[in-house]
């Protein structure tokens, strides 16, 4: 009867959604009519005025005589003839203001509000469906019920994510209608897509929410309401690399004749230099920021809890989101530096404001953002290690944890180019102090950054040992433990030696080429130890085959390639490149062996004793709340980076910004503004899940008065 | 019952905490005037000593907590009870100490000073557009003029570079003493080695004067060379500078 309600009420917030979207599509195929059908007239005018064709773009611009040198808009503007002024307001506007305010910081506001719910709303369905996978394929129904409060998050967030899409639809259209007129002329075909495969993600959305009790009993049922949740990723991940491609062709523009606007190919606009670095990153970033502001509800739901059940209970649901913004963590330094890389790439002088002009400094904030994440994930670990009997034998590894974790962050941080005072500055007697020069480069930066993603690793291992006492000989087993570790060492193998090879193949000049050779010998010598520790590991010495892993990697990935970055820099900056690839290779194949020799040698360990779930100090959960606040002020400054480096420019070398707000913020605003971001998005975050909440009060209300009447019922038939 | 080495906890931790201040402060300097061969000591930036601290500070917190023991054994070192006599002397030490110590503090931050701001330098002053798509035009060709180039280059780089960025182009010229912000090293791997061809172009041409707006105030007394020197001529003086220094210039990466 209730999954019947649930089913009419379907319709009821489908047609809410729908509404929305139409709201959003409208305007904005309404607003390409305009500008399609106002863009000749006005440059066969002009063309007629001057005889030359004018870009489409530039049409709305306002002439040479009307800007001040700057590109200001000259004051004379404002004392113009009544009849001047009637023209003006007919000609196509290029900006409006939002009732006097700062457009840009509308803009800025919106469009950073929008990302953080997409980024949950696109995050959490990964990980709701691993989850729900994890608990069908184990049989433990406690996954399946978390991962239907995953969602049920989700669905809550998601209305509040299409609206604010809908406001910075209007907020774009609106304030920067020139702007929109260039992006809707390229993009035009990919937004009827996106409008198409929203209809999708609502649709799976809704769809893989509110069918969760209809489609279980059955392993067919299941599978369907499985491969519903995956449909609803597709959608995600789809709508998201269309709205990556607009974004990033403002960066990197393709595909179009820059001097006229005109599109060539929009394969090459969407597929710009940025499109798939961005994609990667944001991809890997989402199921960390999802996992984290799970994380985080999880703590505020065990610090209300009243019993020791739901104790437990947010306890587990609080690790599982730490476990999955961790994992993301991880791999999430390396996509950032490709990222990096690519922009380098696309612009040198994009990668110098980057990392050593303008922006240089709000990496140092990032750096302190991303340590205080990696140090607050492995705080939480080592104190969940108190709820696990046995542990005490792992916690003297703590300290050397803390000193290393600690020691790194301290080079992560520290910056090329010190603050000084003048006086500072004659006692060093020369341009870089020691501590900046030697850690304030990219070589040391990556070999920490490694040093940490190993020691966060590390924690994590004697974490999943704590509860497990005697092993068992890797002879006992059985295949499945072979298979495993033979696959796990055909995959490393596979990953070092083809780059090992590939790297003969690089088109180098012959002086730079030689600056390859040092990576090819230590991929080599790291596919030798990753065979030598599934040697060892066969032969019941699996932990020995661990230590040499991490020692061998921490020494070729950390400490060679820290020296010999610094050589790189100097006589070949192109292998920079391949060396970074060369370290993430080498650490990934160290995690990957470790993971894989760890599961199988622990794999029927007698437990010491158990994991006592909600056995945890409170200062956990501020941990773990931490830990959300700093992954949104890190995603607000991130964004901030990625939009403010295209200068004063709304796509970069194609369309400038010649609004008067077409500066670079001053770190001090900038952080005024993230901050207001960062609680604007929480207290709306906290407000939507109070809501979903109050549905679940509801629920259970229900389900007291079902149980009771049933009890009735069964008491009336057995009487 | 904690034993004796975990009820002085708080002081192992504060131990660690001076340790630190105190390699920071005086240890560090001496260490790289030895490494550096300096004939000065290299002190510690108050910038870095603070971030520093505020570091050892939290992972000395960060330890102290990482179990309920732990914590209240940091926490049972301030409360009154039985214990050795030294632990008596310790605690009084601390809350004489502790009081003094933010009390120094405040007096040393708000004193009237004459000292210099500090400055929140930035790496690389922006590369204008302009700039950006030009290239060295001695770079593409044969080997030959490559040389000759270079050798012309360093000639000039002599003549119009040493003075200040000194003979081996490693910022000791004879002039460099002379300047609060000595002249940049171009042997250190993290200065024009990290830069493209171009962007030394628009450093020598423009100079300090044509820096822009953004990150004001600069601290550069670079001239402008664009009323001296010829475009050609700064192109070769850059390949000279390199060849000087031992770098080589970044390159400019395909697109993967």
């Amino acid at each position: 009867m209730n999954n019947v309600k649930i089913l009419m009420m379907l319709p009821k917030r489908s047609a809410f959604v729908v509404l929305f979207i139409l709201s959003f599509v409208l305007p904005l195929t309404l607003s390409q009519k305009m500008f399609a059908s106002e863009a000749p007239a006005q440059v066969a005018q002009e063309g007629a005025v001057s005889g030359v064709e004018l870009p489409q773009f530039e049409g709305g611009q306002m002439s040479g005589s009307e800007q001040s040198p700057e590109g200001q808009p000259a004051a004379s503007v404002g004392t113009e003839t009544a009849v001047a002024a009637e023209e003006e307001e007919v000609g196509p506007v290029q900006y409006r203001t939002f009732f006097g305010i700062d457009s840009r910081l509308v803009v800025w506001i919106v469009s950073e509000l929008h990302l953080m719910f997409a980024a949950f709303v696109l995050g959490v369905p990964i990980f709701a469906v691993i989850v729900e996978i994890v608990g069908f394929k184990g049989g433990d129904i406690k996954y399946d019920k978390m991962a239907k409060e995953f969602t049920k998050l989700l669905s809550a967030a998601f209305a509040t994510t299409a609206s604010l899409g809908g406001l910075l639809g209007f907020c774009l259209f609106g304030l920067y209608p020139e702007f929109m007129g260039h992006m809707t002329n390229v993009f035009a075909p990919t937004m009827y897509v996106y409008a198409l495969m929203f209809f999708g993600e609502a649709f799976t959305l809704y769809g893989y929410y509110y069918s969760w009790d209809i489609l279980k009993g059955t392993a067919a049922k299941k599978w369907f309401h499985i491969s519903l949740g995956v449909m609803l990723n597709l959608f995600g991940t789809g709508l998201m690399f269309l709205t990556n491609s607009w974004a990033t062709y403002m960066m990197s523009p393709a595909g179009i004749v820059p001097a006229t606007g005109k599109v060539l190919s929009l394969y090459h606009a969407m597929y710009n230099p940025l499109w798939m670095p961005v994609n990667i990153h944001r991809l890997i970033a989402n199921v960390c920021f999802g996992g984290f502001v799970v994380g985080a509800y999880a703590a505020v739901k065990f610090l209300g809890a009243k019993t020791e059940e739901e104790k437990a209970h947010y306890d587990w649901m609080g690790y599982v989101g730490n476990f999955i913004g961790v994992g993301a963590l991880i791999p999430l330094p390396f996509a950032g530096y490709w990222l990096g890389r690519e922009v380098y790439s696309s612009s040198p002088v994009m990668g110098n404001i980057m990392m050593g002009g303008a922006f240089s400094w709000t990496f140092i904030i990032q750096a302190i953002l991303i340590g205080m994440l990696f140090i607050g994930v492995n705080y939480y670990l080592w104190l969940g290690m108190g709820r696990i009997k046995g542990s005490e034998r792992y916690t003297k590894f703590i300290k050397y944890l803390i000193f290393v974790i600690f020691l790194c962050f301290a080079v992560w941080l520290t910056p090329h180019n010190l603050p000084l005072s003048g006086e500072e500055r004659a006692m060093i007697g020369e341009q870089y102090h020691p501590f900046s020069k030697y850690f304030g480069v990219m070589a040391a930066k990556n070999a920490v950054v490694n040093l940490i993603i190993l020691a966060t690793f590390f924690s994590f291992l004697i974490y999943r040992r704590s509860n497990k006492g005697e092993m068992v000989p890797f002879s006992e087993q059985g295949r499945a433990g072979k298979i495993g570790i033979f696959s796990a060492l055909i995959f490393c193998l596979l990953m070092l030696v083809s780059y090992a090879v590939s790297l003969n193949f690089v088109e180098l000049e012959a002086n730079i080429k030689v600056f390859v050779n040092p990576l090819i010998r230590a991929l080599y010598i790291q596919s030798f130890v990753v065979c030598l520790a599934a040697f060892l590991t066969f032969k019941n010495k699996g932990k020995l085959g661990q230590t040499l892993l991490f020692a061998v990697t921490a020494c070729i990935a950390v400490l060679y390639f820290w020296y010999y970055g610094f050589q790189v820099m100097q006589k070949a900056n192109l292998v920079l490149r391949y060396l970074s690839v060369t370290q993430v290779s080498i650490v990934m194949s160290c995690l990957i062996m470790n993971a894989i020799i760890d599961v199988f040698m622990f794999r029927k360990a007698k437990l010491v004793g158990g994991i006592v779930w909600g056995k945890m100090p409170v200062r956990s959960q501020y941990a773990l709340l931490l830990l959300c606040i700093v992954i949104v002020i890190l995603m607000g400054l991130m964004g901030f980076i990625r939009s403010g480096l295209r200068m004063d420019w709304h796509i970069y070398g194609v369309l400038q910004d010649t609004s008067q707000w077409a500066y670079t913020p001053t770190l001090s605003y900038m952080g005024r503004v993230v901050g207001l971001i960062v609680v604007l998005f929480l207290g709306l975050v906290t407000f939507v899940f109070w809501l979903a909440n109050l549905g679940e009060k509801k629920e259970k209300a229900k389900a007291k008065d079902y149980n009771y009447d049933e009890a009735a019922a069964d008491y009336e038939n057995t009487h | 019952m904690a034993n004796k080495r975990n009820t002085f906890l708080l002081i192992w931790v504060l131990t660690a905490v001076g340790c630190l201040f105190v390699f920071l402060k005086y240890a560090s300097p001496k260490i790289f005037q030895v490494l550096m061969a300096k004939d000065h000591p290299m002190p510690t930036p108050s910038t870095l000593m603070m971030w520093y601290m505020i570091m050892g500070v939290l992972a000395g917190l960060v330890y102290a907590t990482t179990s309920n023991q732990k914590f209240a054994d940091l926490l049972s070192f301030l409360l009154p009870g039985s214990g050795p006599i030294i632990k008596s002397f310790l605690q009084k030490m601390l809350f004489v100490g502790f009081p003094v110590l933010v009390g120094w503090f405040v007096y040393t931050w708000s004193i009237p000073g004459a000292a210099s701001p500090v400055e929140l330098r930035i790496q690389h002053p922006t590369l204008p557009q302009e700039f950006e798509k030009l290239e060295n035009p001695f770079r593409q060709k044969d080997e030959e003029t490559q040389r000759k180039s270079i050798e012309e280059g360093k000639i000039l780089f002599q003549t119009y570079c040493r003075p200040c960025h000194g003979s081996k182009a490693d910022g000791n010229g004879p002039f460099a003493n002379s300047f609060r912000l000595r002249p940049i090293n171009f042997q250190d791997p993290g200065t024009i080695a990290t830069v493209v061809d171009n962007y030394l172009f628009w450093r020598i041409k423009e100079g300090g004067p044509g820096l822009p707006s953004e990150s004001t105030p600069w601290d550069s007394a670079m001239p402008s060379w664009k009323d001296d020197l010829k475009d050609d001529e700064i192109w070769m003086i850059i390949m000279g500078e390199y060849d000087t220094a031992g770098v080589m210039p970044r390159q400019r990466e395909k697109l993967e």
